[in-house]
C-alpha cells in the first residue's frame, strides 16, 4: 500500500528532509514548506518507507500538492 | 537627472514609490509576477512589465529579468523598495551598467557595507560603540570559542552578510557553540550564499532605535530623528514609532551625531538607517546599517514634514540637501502598526483572496499605505506585510488614540490578520507607559488572550 503527503500549506518547498529508503513514523518531518517567509513544517500521517519524492526546493505549492510517497506496511 | 523609474518590488511599496514619482512629475514602470499580474496597483504606473513566475527567485529576485524590463522600458532609475534585491551590490552594478541610476548608495559602497564586521569596524575607528564581540570574521569553533571567553554568556553568533533577523542564534554556554556555528553556517549557505559569522554579547531586554539619515553626493548628511521598533516578533517590527520615549533631548544629538560620522565613515549616499541597541542601563551600541527605504519609514515622514522617497529620487537625480541638522524639528508622535497577513495568535501564516475591505477613515492624523482591494490575492510566497496604518498627533497618546480608532476600523475579510495584535499591544498598560523592549509581547502573550474582545469592529452596513 501506498499512502501520498501533500501539502498542508500552499507556498515554496525550503527544504525535503527525507532520502528514498527512509523510514519515517507518523508525525515525523518530511519536508518544510516556506509560506510568506514562514517555515511549515510538513510531517506523515503513517508509518512507512519513502518510495518517492516528488518535489524539489524552490518548488510552487498549493494545498493538496502530493509531495512524498511513502510504502506502507 | 532622473526622467523614468522603474520600481523592482510589490506591493504597497510601490504604490508609495509611485506616489513620490508622481509628486516629482517622474514617469513610473512597474514590474509583476505572475502572481501580482491582476493587481490594480500595477496598472498605476504608465507602463508595466512582466518579469517571470510567481516563485520570487524567478520574478522578484530575477537580476537578469529586471534588467530586461530596465532596457525595455528605456528607464533611467531603478527604485528598489525593501526587501528582495533592495540591498544587493549585484543588482545596484547591473542597473548602473544597464546604464541606470541605482535609487540607493552606489553598488561599491552597498558590497561593503553588506559586511557587518566592516561596519563595525567603521564604527569603532569613528569612535562609535559597538556591542561587545569580535569585528572580524571567525573562521573556527576554536576562534569563536576564544572570542566568547572574552564575553559574557549569552551571546550571539551572527552571519557576517546576512539580514532580516535570518541567521542570528543564541549561545548560552560554551557547550552550545559547535552545534550552533554548524547551524547559523547553514542558514548562510543556504539564504545569503556565504556562512561568515562574527559574535556579539548578547543584550539583554535591549530596545531597538535606530536613526534615519539621508547622504547627498556632495558628503552632506542630515539625520531625520529616531524610531524606536522594540515591538517585535523574532526579529520582525509590529509596531514603530517617532520620537522614541526614551530618547532624550540629549541622547538625541549624541544618536545624530553617532549616525552622522557613520554614514560620512562609509561614504554613504541616499538614505538610510543606523540601527543601535539601548541596553537596560541606557548604553547605545551601533548594530548595523540598512542601506534601503525601511518599512517604517512614514513615521519619520509625519515628525519631520520630509518625504523620504523623494529625498530619495533627488539625491539620486544629483540634488543636493536643502536644509541642514539645525533644521530639523521633531514635531509630535507618529506610530505605525505593521498589519500581517497570519492568524492572531499562532502567526500562522493567512494568504488568500480579499473577500471583503473596510480602511480606516484617514486625514491629517492617519495614514494607511497599502495594496489592498477586493478580489485581489494575498500571495503565499511572498513576505506577510499586507498594510501599515500610521497615526499622528501633538502627542504619543493622541498618536495611540488614532490608531486604536483607525484599527479598530480596519476590516478584511478573506484573509486573517494580526490587526488584533496591534490592539492588545495598543490597549496594554505596558506599551502605554512606554515600557518596550524586544521581548515585549512574549511577556504580553504569556497570558491567555480573548482574541474577540480585539477584532475590528465590523460596520453594520457592510455586514
Amino acid at each position: 500500500m501506498d499512502a501520498t503527503i501533500t501539502a498542508h500549506m500552499p507556498g515554496l518547498v525550503a527544504r525535503v528532509v527525507v532520502e528514498p529508503g527512509q523510514q519515517v513514523t507518523k508525525g515525523e518531518e518530511v519536508a518544510v514548506i516556506n509560506c510568506m517567509k514562514a517555515e511549515m513544517s510538513v510531517e506523515s500521517h503513517v508509518d512507512g518507507v519513502v518510495k518517492e519524492i516528488l518535489v524539489k526546493e524552490w518548488d510552487e505549492m498549493e494545498i493538496g500538492v502530493p509531495m512524498v510517497i511513502l510504502e506502507t506496511a | 537627472m532622473i526622467n523614468k523609474v522603474l520600481v523592482a518590488n510589490r506591493g504597497e511599496i510601490v504604490r508609495r514609490v509611485l506616489r513620490a514619482c508622481g509628486d516629482l512629475g517622474l514617469r513610473t514602470v512597474a514590474v509583476y509576477s505572475d502572481a501580482d499580474a491582476g493587481a490594480s496597483y500595477i496598472r498605476q504606473a504608465e507602463e508595466a512589465y512582466r518579469i517571470g513566475e510567481a516563485n520570487p527567485i524567478k520574478s522578484y529576485l530575477n537580476i537578469e529579468a529586471l534588467v530586461g524590463a530596465i532596457k525595455e522600458s528605456g528607464a533611467d532609475a531603478v527604485h528598489p523598495g525593501y526587501g528582495f534585491l533592495s540591498e544587493n551590490a549585484d543588482f545596484a552594478e547591473a542597473v548602473e551598467k544597464a546604464g541606470a541610476i541605482w535609487v540607493g548608495p552606489p553598488s561599491p559602497i552597498l558590497r561593503a557595507i553588506e559586511s557587518k564586521c566592516y561596519c563595525r569596524q567603521i564604527a569603532t575607528k569613528v569612535g562609535v560603540p559597538v556591542v561587545p564581540g569580535s569585528t572580524d570574521v571567525l573562521a573556527t569553533a576554536d576562534d569563536i570559542s576564544e572570542v566568547a571567553d572574552r564575553l559574557n554568556y549569552p551571546i550571539l553568533i551572527k552571519l557576517d552578510r546576512g539580514g532580516g533577523g535570518k541567521g542570528i542564534e543564541m549561545v548560552e554556554g560554551p557547550g552550545q557553540i559547535d552545534e550552533v556555528f554548524e547551524r547559523v553556517k547553514r542558514i548562510g549557505a543556504m539564504a545569503f550564499g556565504n556562512h561568515d559569522v562574527y559574535v556579539e554579547e548578547a543584550i539583554v531586554k535591549p530596545r531597538h532605535i535606530e536613526v534615519q539619515f539621508t547622504a547627498d553626493h556632495g558628503g552632506n548628511v542630515v539625520c531625520l530623528g529616531e524610531r524606536e521598533c522594540s515591538i517585535q516578533r523574532r526579529h520582525q517590527k509590529i509596531i514603530e514609532e517617532s520620537p522614541s520615549p526614551v530618547v532624550s533631548p540629549v541622547q538625541r544629538e549624541q544618536l545624530t551625531e553617532y549616525a552622522t560620522k557613520l554614514a560620512q565613515g562609509m561614504g554613504y549616499v541616499g538614505a538610510g538607517t543606523m540601527e543601535f541597541l539601548r541596553s537596560g542601563s541606557g548604553n547605545f551600541y551601533f548594530m548595523e546599517v540598512n542601506a534601503r527605504l525601511q518599512v517604517e519609514h512614514p513615521v519619520s515622514e509625519y515628525v519631520t514634514g520630509h518625504d523620504i522617497v523623494q529625498w530619495q529620487l533627488r539625491i539620486a537625480a544629483g540634488e543636493r540637501l536643502n536644509f541642514t541638522q539645525k533644521d530639523v524639528e521633531l514635531t509630535g508622535h507618529s506610530i505605525e502598526a505593521r498589519c500581517y497577513a497570519e492568524e492572531p495568535g499562532t502567526f500562522r501564516p493567512s494568504p488568500g483572496t480579499i473577500r471583503g475591505l473596510h480602511l480606516p477613515t484617514m486625514g491629517r492624523h492617519v495614514r494607511v499605505d497599502h495594496a489592498l482591494e477586493v478580489g485581489g490575492t494575498v500571495p503565499a510566497y511572498y513576505d506577510p506585510l499586507i498594510a501599515k496604518v500610521i497615526s499622528w498627533d501633538v502627542d504619543r497618546v493622541g498618536a495611540i488614540e488614532h490608531l486604536r480608532r483607525a484599527l479598530s476600523e480596519f476590516w478584511v475579510e478573506g484573509i486573517a490578520t494580526t490587526i488584533p495584535v496591534n490592539l492588545l499591544i495598543l490597549d496594554s498598560e505596558a506599551y502605554q507607559s512606554g515600557r518596550l523592549h524586544t521581548g515585549f509581547l512574549d511577556e504580553l502573550f504569556a497570558q491567555e488572550v480573548a482574541w474577540d474582545t480585539y477584532a475590528p469592529k465590523r460596520f453594520a452596513a457592510e455586514s
